[in-house]
């Protein structure tokens, strides 16, 4: 009998951790390092926050082409996907990109991968956010 | 950032830039403890650059 009532309050505690874990990966997309920061993981939260800030700012400044959903393509979709991996940053790197993307020289196409990889990176952080959450990582 | 403010970076300084948040971020994800990140950032770091000149001096004769 003992195990039929604690049995359903394991499940519940787990099912509440996951909640919990995936609004921290989604917090942790939204605005870089927020997920470890919410972990209170601070040197991830912040190298985080930085390291994709600064790859965001440096993307947009050499005028790297911020992919928006109305492709041609399926690179320009893929491309998409990985900009706005960087979260709230996708419309900053917008705004910041005042003349538009340049990528006829090296320094726009540089940018390009920096935005890129500022997305990956960031999805990257909020995916360890959010297996940190469920006690899978340290 | 305003209309006029923009980034002129040559190659080696993107590779460099490129290499160097990378490999911050890796090393602070990947290592808990602070003196296994400094030597998981200087080793990602230098294994960047050497495959990243190393690519470089490859594609070097098709440029001719």
């Amino acid at each position: 009998m003992a195990n039929e009532t604690v049995v359903p309050a394991a499940v519940q505690q787990d099912s509440r951790r996951e909640t919990i874990a995936f609004l921290i990966g989604v917090g942790g997309w939204l605005v870089p390092g927020l997920g470890h920061a919410l972990l209170r993981m601070w040197g991830r939260a912040v190298m985080c926050f930085l390291t994709v800030g600064v790859l965001v700012i440096l993307g947009a400044g050499m005028r790297g082409n911020v992919f928006s959903s109305s492709g041609n393509d399926a690179f320009d979709t893929l491309g998409f996907l990985a900009d706005l991996g960087t979260g709230t940053f996708y419309l900053a790197a917008r705004s910041l990109e005042a003349n538009g993307a340049d990528v006829s020289h090296a320094g726009g196409d540089y940018g390009t991968r920096f935005l890129a990889t500022a997305g990956v990176l960031n999805l990257l952080a909020a995916l360890h956010s959010y297996e940190a959450a469920r006690g899978r990582k340290a | 950032m305003n209309a006029g403010m923009e980034f002129k970076l040559s190659h080696l300084q993107s590779m460099l830039l490129f290499a160097l948040l990378i490999s911050i971020a890796f090393g602070f994800l990947s290592r808990r403890r602070p003196i296994d990140r400094v030597k998981y950032i200087v080793w990602s770091l230098f294994l960047f650059l050497l495959i990243g000149v190393g690519i470089g001096w490859a594609m070097y004769p098709f440029s001719h």
